[in-house]
């Protein structure tokens, strides 16, 4: 499990690109300093099954285990 | 065996479909059917025996003694709503019984500030062949059959 959230975050453009991360049930929603940095197929291949994104803010569809990533992230950050 | 999945909320059904918001409508974490709840304050029950395994104010997840694990999400984006208007009656980690009430919330006041109020009910993880008898678009009671979840 930590090992998948090590690979989101990279995904996310690492530590330094993250601004806030909460997990919603179902997916994390994430506000990022630069979107451009958050690379789509990382995420799928990190288990993601979907990503969504508006301006600043990415949501990470990964499941009903979302809390336990966003924790697991947060560790990291 | 099959698993019945009562309605958490009264309202009508509608098809997963109808939801706007992709995570549901393309069923990205589990097939299911969706509630869109009568504009009437009350509680929102538990759709299956089983335990609390994830409690925000705005969704929940029970997941049952075998291990399957139905998402109720009260509105679109209601995250946004920091709890606002909902009122928990368990905690998690607590054991529930079908139709006990888990929340009270009103889905006209979550629809006046801006929100879609319709209730996406889910099994987790599952595959959309597993769901029998889908209960036909129209009026359901809480507690009334939404679909049977062959295990």
């Amino acid at each position: 499990m930590a090992d998948k959230a090590e690979q989101i975050l990279a995904g996310l453009g690492g530590a330094d690109n993250i601004v806030e991360i909460e997990p919603c049930i179902t997916r994390l929603r994430c506000e990022v300093e630069d979107s451009g940095l958050v690379d789509e197929k990382l995420l799928k291949a990190a288990g993601a099954h979907g990503v969504m994104r508006s301006g600043s803010v990415v949501q990470v569809v990964v499941g009903p285990e979302a809390d336990t990533i966003a924790s697991d992230i947060e560790d990291l950050l | 065996m099959t698993l019945r999945v009562a309605s958490p909320v009264a309202g009508r059904v509608v098809p997963l479909t109808d939801v706007p918001d992709p995570v549901f409508s393309q069923a990205m974490v589990g097939p299911g059917v969706a509630v869109e709840p009568d504009r009437v304050a009350g509680d929102v029950v538990s759709p299956v025996d089983g335990t609390i395994v994830t409690l925000h104010p705005h969704a929940f997840v029970v997941a049952t003694e075998d291990g399957a694990a139905v998402l109720v999400h009260l509105g679109i984006d209601t995250v946004q709503r920091k709890g606002e208007g909902f009122t928990l009656h368990v905690v998690k980690g607590e054991a529930v019984r079908a139709g006990q009430p888990v929340v009270t919330w009103d889905p006209a006041e979550v629809e006046a500030a801006g929100f879609a109020p319709i209730c996406p009910v889910v099994a987790l993880d599952a595959t959309p062949d597993v769901l029998l008898d889908q209960a036909a678009p129209g009026p359901v009671s809480a507690g009334d059959a939404l679909f049977s979840w062959q295990r």
